[in-house]
């Protein structure tokens, strides 16, 4: 069908259409893919003020190193500076936060969108304020409490901290997909010898599976992708990834360092491309189709 | 064996009023029809019976217990939802399964009872698949089943047959008689549609506003309807009904003339069943022509007009007139029902 209506449009429209779709996705590629392929030249290269087409050729980097590519930055960012104890942290971070932004967020969400009672419209309404405030209120807040309770620097705190920033959206979220389940789903499951909880897990939340990974891959990328909270609250070497690679632009006095920060850009962002790549078809793919007449 | 008594049973959400002072025993094995249009607060009273719905007044009690207060799960009663609520990342099996698994039915039996309930309803072929590649039927049949396999104390069907195309609902209809007759369990039906309730119930309730308007056996509430509600929701056509006035023991109105009635002078409603009135050729309490006239194969519908409101004869199969000719329809008094023009009562017997 679409290919048949794509024939029927006049040539020039369809060359101009294509020819938009394709500068669009250079565009929109270009500064990962231009970072990329800096991230194996030296920094005379990649930031050279002579020649910007040393950043294509290496020039410097064969000068250097006898090749065109050289791995020193990643092997400087993972191995001398340590990059690895902040791929930990957020690992760590990334984990806890999904984890309990999940737990609290299907709980409250289910409870919410099964309640009878008016006021859950105005805790709803209550969470989007808090959504839509920016994280650096909270944290500013945060910061002298934990200081004087000596809870700054860890990362338990951060996670509580992007936990509390979260659960705004991950309740939204949840609260949507679970209202489009049918309340008969439950009363069927109560009816049969489920207890309300019983309802929830055995019932409900396999049916739920997409809107909770969906809701998932929103609040990792959240915590993945933190940077206020991070750089305050963290001590150095409980540092995310994020805020080192912020650290690395910002100490320029010895040469090679900033490419430590393109080296790091790249290792951050990697994961995410194949995350995303992975995830798509299961939020995608609807698990409640059937339940109800069709 | 249980035995279901309603005590004033009552449902209101602040002012509005769902079910009022609902009174009623149902006895063991019983196959009770709950019918009304809709908002008429049937399907709420089969939900507070199943406990998804609190009660607000009144008592509700099985085997003399009052079970108002127990959770859905620990009362023992089963229920097929209008939407058929199958779980749809289960499979067949499994959903027929679930109710005897999270009761910590004995593992052992489980196959065995599945299968029982699966062959009752015709599903041993589609076992192994998900809710979303069956049709409407069998989805229903699977509701059913996984309603049987428990051997609950009682069975509610709310609507189980709306959402069937006409011919599919005749055939589940037929089946669902057939398997509360073979289970012997007292079974609460809720239904907007007469004929569902005429042709399936032992006892059936008319409900209308909340307010329960006859109990009766079918036969009861079809040839004695208690009230011009009952009687204009039963039947297919309904009661013709017709407001007038009575003078000097005789009904009439601008085409209609019934006399020889016991009645007190004053207005009233007359009604009567189309295939009791009949097309004749001399006198006739009704002479009127023909508004409009429909082929119904076994009968032909002639209706007429009598103070404003459209009046249904049956006639034979052959007969056959033009619109406006004049027909004369024989409405004797010993067809009639008089019903009370203000409150709409049943008058006499």
């Amino acid at each position: 069908m679409s290919s048949v209506s794509a024939q029927r449009r006049p040539k020039g429209l369809r060359i101009a259409a294509n020819a938009f779709v394709v500068f669009w996705l250079i565009l929109a590629a270009f500064p990962f893919l231009w970072t990329l392929w800096g991230s194996f030249k030296v920094e005379l290269d990649f930031f050279s003020i002579a020649d910007w087409t040393n950043a294509l050729t290496g020039a410097n980097t064969e000068r250097a190193y006898g090749t065109t590519t050289t791995t020193t930055a990643y092997h400087g960012a993972w191995i001398e500076q340590e990059f690895w104890r902040a791929v930990i942290n957020t690992a760590v971070v990334c984990f806890c936060v999904v984890c309990l932004s999940l737990t609290m967020g299907t709980l409250g969400g289910y409870a919410l969108s099964r309640s009878n009672y008016r006021y859950t419209f105005w805790l709803l309404i209550a969470a989007l304020m808090f959504r839509a405030m920016p994280p650096i209120t909270l944290v500013s807040g945060y910061l002298l409490p934990f200081f004087q309770w000596n809870l700054w620097g860890y990362l338990p705190t951060t996670i509580v901290v992007l936990v509390a920033i979260n659960q705004p959206f991950t309740l939204w979220m949840l609260h949507s997909f679970f209202q489009k389940i049918p309340k008969e789903l439950d009363e069927s499951a109560k009816v049969d010898g489920c207890t309300q909880f019983q309802a929830f897990r055995h019932v409900i939340i396999p049916v739920m599976w997409p809107g909770v990974i969906t809701t998932g891959l929103f609040s990792f990328l959240l915590a993945y992708n933190d940077f206020v909270v991070g750089a305050l609250l963290l001590s150095e070497e409980n540092r995310t990834m994020v805020p080192a690679i912020a650290a690395f632009l910002g100490t320029t006095q010895t040469e090679g360092n900033v490419m430590f920060a393109v080296a790091a850009v790249v290792s951050a962002t990697a994961p995410l491309f194949v995350l995303v790549m992975f995830f798509q078809r299961q939020i995608v793919s609807g698990l409640t189709a059937g339940a109800v007449k069709g | 064996m249980s035995e279901i008594e309603l005590r004033n049973l009552s449902k209101r959400w602040g002012s509005f009023v769902g079910v009022q002072d609902f009174n009623l025993t149902i006895a063991d094995q019983e196959f009770l029809v709950l019918l009304g249009p809709s908002g008429c607060g049937k399907t709420t009273t089969m939900r507070m019976i199943a406990g998804l719905e609190d009660v607000t007044d009144g008592e509700i009690l099985v085997d003399g217990k009052v079970i108002n207060d127990l959770e859905p799960k620990d009362r023992d009663v089963s229920m097929v939802f209008q939407s058929y609520a199958l779980y749809p990342n289960m499979n067949v099996y499994e959903n027929i399964r679930f109710p005897l698994k999270v009761r910590k039915v004995p593992e052992a039996e489980h196959e065995e009872r599945v299968m029982r309930a699966s062959a009752m309803v015709e599903l041993d072929d589609f076992l192994h698949r998900k809710p979303a590649e069956l049709s409407g039927g069998q989805r229903q049949r699977v509701a059913l089943a996984r309603a049987i396999v428990r051997e609950p104390n009682v069975f509610l069907m709310d609507e189980p047959l709306s959402n069937l195309d006409a011919k599919l609902r005749v055939s589940t209809r037929a089946q669902i008689k057939n398997l509360s007759h073979e289970l012997k369990v007292t079974t609460i039906y809720v239904t907007h549609d007469q004929i569902e309730a005429m042709t399936l119930a032992d006892r059936v309730v008319v409900m209308k506003g909340g307010i329960v308007q006859q109990v009766g056996s079918p036969t009861e509430i079809y040839d004695t309807p208690a009230n011009a509600f009952v009687a204009s929701f039963i039947g297919s056509p309904a009661m013709n009904l017709i407001n007038g006035e009575v003078t000097k023991k005789a009904f009439s109105g601008d085409t209609i003339s019934v006399s020889g009635l016991d009645l007190p002078d004053g207005p009233v409603t007359l009604g009567f069943r189309a295939e009791d009135a009949a097309i004749v050729e001399k006198g006739g309490q009704i002479q009127a022509p023909v508004y409009t006239m429909e082929l119904l194969g076994d009968a032909t519908m002639i209706t007429v007009k009598v103070n404003g409101e459209l009046v249904s004869v049956k006639a034979a199969k052959d007969y056959r007139a033009e619109i406006g000719d004049m027909v004369r329809i024989s409405v004797p008094k010993e067809i009639c029902h008089m019903f009370d023009a203000q409150t709409g009562a049943r008058i006499g017997g």
